[in-house]
């Protein structure tokens, strides 16, 4: 048995949710001499926490789920065989570490451990080329911008390189705000100078001369470890590029809640102090951006790619994905899986790769994926053969979007799930154009009234009518993909819509207003569990345990709580009443 | 810079460099509607009104702030692009509240726009008053004595109160001014148009043919004109003499000749009339009675007949008819029971139903009872049969009410056993009236009446049909509109251009009874009295003579009702473009169903009134109260469906305001506004 | 300027910054009065209706002052799916309070939140960031019961 080199754990905001904290302490207490140092997320967040062992022999072992007791980690300590953690072998297979090979393995604020790891050596490189050849170098890895739309990476930087002024200014998209979306939040937390060299990089291609990081307010761990790198960076002097009389300033901005800002141009609005409306373009921000100078903005995770494509090469680079969408892509996987979490995957891969053997779904269990959050689309588990990239999604009527993927079970309501994501849009649509401020709404209240067992087919004919106008009317990008969830959803599942509003049937048991709550009496042991469960006395004891459903808001306790799962949701009796 | 070639509708067209697809349509006269966009502030881009189709991307653009690109074929005409603007109108339409129109004015079947002749009565301008009315309303002086006021059931003084007495607004103008106004007339343009019937949609439509210079013949079979206000209005309601004064006005104008004595088939033919004249209308009206289906029922004086007969003497020379029935529950019925009361009768209605489903007006009902007209509800005539002594016995049977029948009235039941008989000198039947299909017309599915669509004959292209005779028996002010409606179909017809109805767009807050007292927006200081009460002649002088039932009311007596107008309608309704556009593009306010943003009406300014439930958040006022005048007192406030244009801390314009009122011009709706209307 | 708030100074008094100081003085006062919006307008120069306006536009900012427990009700993806409307309802009923409001007496305040990472306790609430799961009207009462009793 090898020695104990250095003890590792994850303390990512998935790690800390999950009770790394304790985990962190408990470690500590008894590691002795032996370093303990705190690492961001690998990725496998269903088995946070996790702890890592470097041995002396240059193995690792890993241990997942760890509990934040003296037990455990005196079990760790002790190199248990217990608790382990193995890496999934078909995952491992699938996956294509690449933008987040160091995430989770290094101490995220210590420079001198990136730089070990190969860090700062892409912008070593950089600097000896000429800008004009970082630029083709960056449009001939291929790279398209991570943050949704997929626009060239390399070709956005040559308009910007292009403006020959003094003052130009680069933004990094940090307002990551898809719910279900961490990817970009994850980076930060967990290699955040591998993004700033990014970020270094663009500034000499670009001759950028402002750098912003525009990043959530509720993102602190990641602000805090971004300004602690930017920090390190200037004291290493990182900051000064051999074209510039003056070090570079980065500069983090904080949102104030508000998804819209993730449009460019409401974001360069935000960052000047103003209401985060977005803008007709052109004007294209290279042409005219934050307080008027030429400006790019890139996603975090498009910045965290650069430092690859000059590792590696941007031939390499280029040789990886489709021919259409080159290099890697990071999903947030969540919802009906069984290992959820971050996965880096070659654009290629099939929808049904992700979701049966890197998320471990059974086959049979799921009937859709929703990619691209609010403004994405469902993807129906017949298409799950595709391969993923920016194109064939927008066939599918979904979107690469930013990364989340949440898959969703057959025991989920699609209408439900539209509805779900209208309301979303609704509240964060900024009031500036009509189709988005008013029509989402009424798309949203459509929704509504068909999940409430209220709605008609003038709603679901109207749904058809208005959708396609907001996408071609919205004047940004928002409004622009808000109705994708309902169309994609009517596109698919249409029968679903019918069932609601034709025989008020929701054929998952998800709409509380079609179902009702039923006790089967063979299963009952007259426990009187549920009796005592009941927030509003709705059963009764005396009477057969009977659901007076009139009174059940369909909470679900009784469900839980039942030992012999004699209580159900079933269809509503009085259907068609 | 050199010019940007580009194609608007397939027409070539040259922009200056930083010119938006919107400018350059404009000039070269494509216009393109817009809420939003203002020249003198910076580009808001929000109502999105003003989209238009890149036709090489299929991409639609705010041509508001795109600007063209070399060799951009842009489409700004097309029903798809068109369909568009109405979605994104139709979007704000359904956030919108306020009254485009007061309820007053669309409950006018007339639609005489009622709020604004009132306030020229407030404000003692009586000519002013009677030229408004008289744009719907050719018939004032008679209108402003029998009218059931339409206006007054929908007036929001009703919540908690009463309605304005509107109707006394339009009696008192014409009374004062009836000999000496005259319309700015245009001159006669050769057209000449015959029109069968010189009753209220006859009349009607000649007067609205004249003010387009087109000359009418009118075919009046009666020995004087005035239709069912002549022969079937007594005269304690319209004078005669009152009704020959405003028909007067009709030969002053020039270019409208009345021909009485003419019966169609005797002394003239439709055939006839359409070779002599350039259109035909028919206005014959609803002259015959409906029948009781009884035996016996040949004894019955018909009521419409029986009226028009007296109407023809002078009434001190009709007798007395005695004891009198009158079987039905109408205006005509109560008509011929005070008309026979005053001839000396002891009259009794009779009606198969109870007081609450009369067809009747109320205030006439009452008016009747008050002069000693007795009623016998709930009762059925089942035969009339003479006596021997040339007396008359009406069998009934009583009734009870029982389901709803089409009409939403409960139909009545027959109570089994229950027949009883009444003796009278005179029984009247006024069950109802029918029109008389003349030959060679198509009756309607009701079998009543002619069936004209859009006004025009089926069968024959120069023959159109307004009045009673198209709608059944309806009210004065409904026979004029139809009468009106008649004439411009006749003057496109004439033009040789189909004829469409205009379509005018309008949002309503609701009906009163849906609205509460807060609710109701003041624009100024409404007078809190009570609705004026008429001053009635002695009740003896009402029962025995067909003296008016009371004098007109005084100028100032008007002017003080007319001060409890609350003024409804929006201030802005004349230069509103939400309206302007919904209007051009057909937009149905209730397209779009769904939630209203919370917002209020602020009054606390002095002058100015900001109504947040019409605003459509293009924040152009904020942008000229901070860009224009450097004052930024308005701010766009909150995000999504709820945004909002506001105060600071929503407080009101502040006291350093300085009332330019650059905010309420530029305004593309009735949201910051004037506080007054004039 | 209004003296209390003098910690603005710290804040850089250029336009592209009221984001900040408006951050600034929730921080430290939990909310932004009016008194705020008006230091903050002084001190960048922006008029206070703008100011309001940026303000009211970003989720973030808070305009009543906050209840001395602050409960954030949960309704991201799973808590709405295990019913965090009902719980909302519940905690309303309770306290007499929307969404966005705080009690008379000072005692608590209610905001709905996206998510507060705890997906597996669905429903839950956080009362001044120590988070309550698996919610039920009972659990609910005896929890708001307990805090009403500390005062």
């Amino acid at each position: 048995m090898a020695d104990i080199k250095r003890i590792k754990v994850g303390t990512a905001s998935c790690g800390l949710a999950a009770g790394a904290g304790a985990v962190l302490e408990a470690i500590r207490k008894q590691a002795g001499n032996i370093p303990v140092s705190e690492t961001g997320c690998m990725g496998h967040c269903y088995a946070e926490p996790i702890v890592e062992l470097e041995l002396t022999d240059g193995s690792s072992i890993f241990y997942g789920r760890v509990k934040g007791t003296d037990e455990a980690a005196a079990a760790i300590l002790a190199q248990s065989e217990e608790g382990r953690f193995v890496f999934p072998e078909k995952r491992s297979k699938l996956e294509k570490l690449l933008v987040t090979r160091l995430a989770g393995h290094i101490n995220p604020v210590s420079l001198d451990e990136y730089k070990a790891n190969g860090g700062f050596s892409a912008l070593e490189k950089v600097l000896t080329m000429t800008p004009e050849q970082v630029v083709d170098a960056v449009k001939a890895s291929g790279l398209r911008g991570r943050g949704g739309a997929g626009f060239p990476t390399g070709m956005k930087w040559s308009f910007l390189a292009a403006k020959k002024v003094p003052d130009k200014v680069q933004i990094c998209n940090a307002d990551e705000g898809d719910p279900g979306a961490f990817m970009d939040r994850s980076m930060m937390e967990s290699v955040p100078y591998q993004v700033l060299e990014g970020m270094l990089i663009g500034a000499y291609a670009t001759g950028a001369t402002r750098l912003f990081i525009y990043c959530r307010a509720e993102y602190p761990l990641a602000i805090k470890h971004l300004t602690i790198a930017i920090e390190e960076m200037k004291k290493a002097g990182l900051n000064k590029l051999p074209n510039r009389e003056a070090p570079l300033e980065i500069t983090i901005k904080e949102g104030a809640g508000a998804f819209v800002c993730g449009e460019e141009t409401a974001m360069i609005h935000s960052l000047e102090g103003k209401r985060g409306t977005p803008r007709f373009r052109p004007p294209f921000p290279t042409d005219s951006g934050w307080n008027t100078l030429p400006t790019a903005i890139n996603n975090v995770e498009t910045f965290a790619n650069i430092p690859i494509i000059f590792q590696i090469g941007a031939d390499a680079y280029a040789a990886i994905g489709t021919e259409k969408s080159k290099g890697t892509k990071i999903f947030a996987l969540a919802g009906d899986v069984k290992t959820p979490g971050l996965v880096e995957v070659p654009m290629g891969i099939t929808l049904g790769e992700i979701v049966y053997d890197i998320g471990g779904a059974e086959p049979g269990t799921v009937k859709a994926v929703q990619t691209g959050g609010p403004s994405g689309g469902c993807i129906p588990a017949s298409e799950f053969g595709v391969k993923i990239d920016y194109d064939s999604l927008g066939k599918l009527g979904a979107i690469m979007g930013s990364g989340g993927l949440i898959v969703i079970g057959n025991n989920r309501c699609m209408v439900e799930t539209a509805r779900y994501f209208l309301n979303f849009t609704r509240r964060e649509s900024c009031g500036k154009c009509t189709f988005c401020r008013v029509g989402t709404t009424r798309m949203y209240e459509a929704l509504e009234r068909i999940t409430s067992g209220k709605g008609s087919m003038d709603d679901i004919a109207f749904l058809e009518d208005i959708a396609p106008k907001i996408k071609k009317g919205a004047l940004c990008g928002l409004g622009q993909t808000a109705p994708n969830p309902a169309l994609s959803t009517l596109r698919y599942f249409k029968n679903e819509y019918l069932a609601h509003v034709q025989d008020h049937v929701c054929e998952a048991l998800a709409c509380p207003a079609l179902v009702d709550v039923a006790i089967d009496p063979a299963k009952c042991i007259k426990c009187k569990l549920c009796v005592k469960t009941c927030p509003v006395g709705a059963i009764d004891p005396a009477n057969n345990f009977s659901v007076d459903n009139a009174k059940c808001t369909k909470c679900n306790s009784c469900i839980e709580v039942c030992p012999k799962k004699a209580v159900s949701r079933v269809r509503k009796q009085s259907a068609n009443a | 810079m050199s010019d940007i070639i580009f194609k608007i509708d397939g027409r070539e067209v040259a922009a200056q460099p930083g010119e938006t697809i919107l400018q350059a349509a404009a000039r070269i006269g494509v216009e393109i509607p817009t809420l939003c966009y203002n020249q003198k502030i910076s580009k808001t881009t929000s109502c999105f009104v003003c989209v238009v189709k890149d036709c090489k991307t299929g991409k639609f653009l705010p041509s508001c702030s795109a600007c063209p690109a070399p060799g951009q074929e842009i489409d700004a005409s097309s029903d798809e692009v068109k369909d568009m603007r109405r979605t994104a109108l139709s979007l704000l339409v359904s956030e919108h509240t306020g009254d485009c129109e007061a309820p007053c004015t669309l409950a006018c079947p007339a639609h005489a726009t009622v709020e604004e002749y009132v306030r020229a009565g407030r404000n003692g301008d009586f000519r002013k008053a009677l030229e408004i009315i008289k744009q719907r309303i050719p018939l004032p002086m008679s209108v402003g004595r029998v009218c059931p006021r339409f206006c007054e059931r929908d007036c929001r003084r009703n919540i908690g109160g009463k309605p304005v007495s509107i109707n006394d607004v339009k009696r008192l103008s014409a009374d004062m001014y009836y000999d000496t106004y005259m319309e700015d007339l245009p001159a006669l343009n050769g057209k000449r148009v015959a029109i069968v019937g010189a009753g209220p949609a006859g009349l009607s439509a000649a007067y609205y043919l004249r003010l387009q210079g087109v000359a009418s013949f009118l075919f009046e079979q009666m020995p004087e004109a005035g239709g069912m206000l002549r022969y079937g209005i007594p005269e304690f309601r319209l004078p005669k003499d009152t009704l020959r004064k405003e028909l007067a006005h009709f030969g002053k104008m020039g270019g409208i000749e009345i021909r009485t004595g003419q019966t169609m088939g005797k002394d003239f033919t439709i055939e006839q009339l359409e070779q002599d004249f350039d259109a035909v209308i028919l206005a014959v009206g609803s002259w015959a009675s409906s029948s009781m289906r009884i035996d016996g029922e040949e004894a019955a004086q018909k009521g419409i007949q029986w009226l028009g007969d007296i109407a023809g003497k002078n009434w001190k020379d009709c007798p007395n008819p005695g004891r009198t029935i009158v079987v039905g529950g109408g205006n005509t019925a109560i008509d011929c029971a005070r008309t026979a009361l005053r001839l000396g009768g002891d009259v009794t209605i009779v009606y198969r139903r109870t007081r609450n489903e009369m067809p009747a007006q109320a205030i006439e009902v009452d008016e009747a009872m008050e002069e000693g007209v007795k009623f016998e509800f709930l009762t059925a005539p089942a035969a009339l049969t003479k006596n021997a002594d040339g007396s008359l016995s009406l069998s009934c049977a009583r009734m009870q009410l029982g389901e709803p029948d089409a009409s939403g009235r409960r139909s009545p039941v027959l109570i089994p056993g229950s027949e009883f008989k009444l003796q009278a000198d005179t029984v009247i039947s006024a069950i109802g009236q029918r029109t008389v299909v003349p030959e060679g017309f198509a009756a309607s599915k009701r079998g009543f009446e002619i069936s004209a669509d859009d006004f025009t004959c089926s069968g024959r292209k120069k023959v159109f049909a307004a009045g009673d005779c198209v709608s059944g028996p309806a009210t004065v002010v409904e026979a004029l509109a139809a009468g009106r409606k008649a004439a411009l179909s006749v003057v496109d017809f004439l033009n040789g251009v189909p004829h469409k109805a205009p379509y005018e767009f309008n949002v309503s807050r609701g009906h009163w009874r849906s609205l509460a007292k807060e609710d109701l927006v003041y624009i100024r200081q409404v007078s809190d009295a009570e609705r004026i009460q008429p001053e009635y002649i002695p009740l003896e002088e009402r029962k025995t003579t067909f003296h008016e039932l009371y004098p007109t009311f005084t100028p100032e007596q008007v002017s003080g009702e007319a001060d409890r107008c609350i003024e409804c309608s929006c201030t802005g309704k004349h230069d509103c473009l939400l309206k302007k556009h919904s209007t051009a593009y057909g937009v149905d306010p209730n397209a779009y169903k769904g939630a209203k943003p919370i917002s209020a009406v602020d009054v606390r300014h002095k002058y100015i009134i900001h109504d947040k439930q019409k605003c459509i958040r293009c924040g152009t006022c904020v942008k000229v109260c901070s860009e224009v005048i450097n004052k930024s007192l308005l701010g766009m406030m909150k995000r999504g469906f709820h945004t909002m244009v506001d105060t600071t801390f929503g407080q009101g314009l502040p006291d350093y305001c300085v009332d330019c009122g650059a905010c309420v011009k530029e305004c593309p709706t009735g949201a910051l506004d004037w506080k007054k209307k004039e | 300027m209004n003296s209390a708030f003098s910690y603005l100074g710290e804040v850089e008094p250029d336009k592209g910054n009221l984001i900040k100081g408006l951050q600034l003085i929730q921080t430290r006062e939990g909310y932004v009065s009016n008194d705020g919006i008006l230091a903050a307008a002084e001190h960048f120069g922006i008029p206070a209706a703008e100011v309001e306006g940026v303000l009211t536009f970003y989720a973030q900012f808070k305009r009543t002052k906050p209840g001395k427990y602050k409960l954030s009700v949960c309704d991201g993806t799973a808590c709405h799916i295990k019913g965090s409307t009902q719980i909302r309802a519940w905690v309303s009923a309770e306290l007499g309070i929307g969404d966005g409001e705080t009690t008379e007496d000072g005692l608590f305040s209610i905001e709905t939140v996206a998510c507060l990472g705890c997906c597996s306790l669905a429903p839950v609430l956080s009362i001044n960031g120590r988070v309550y799961g698996k919610l039920d009207r009972k659990s609910l009462t005896k929890i708001l019961n307990e805090y009403k009793a500390k005062g």
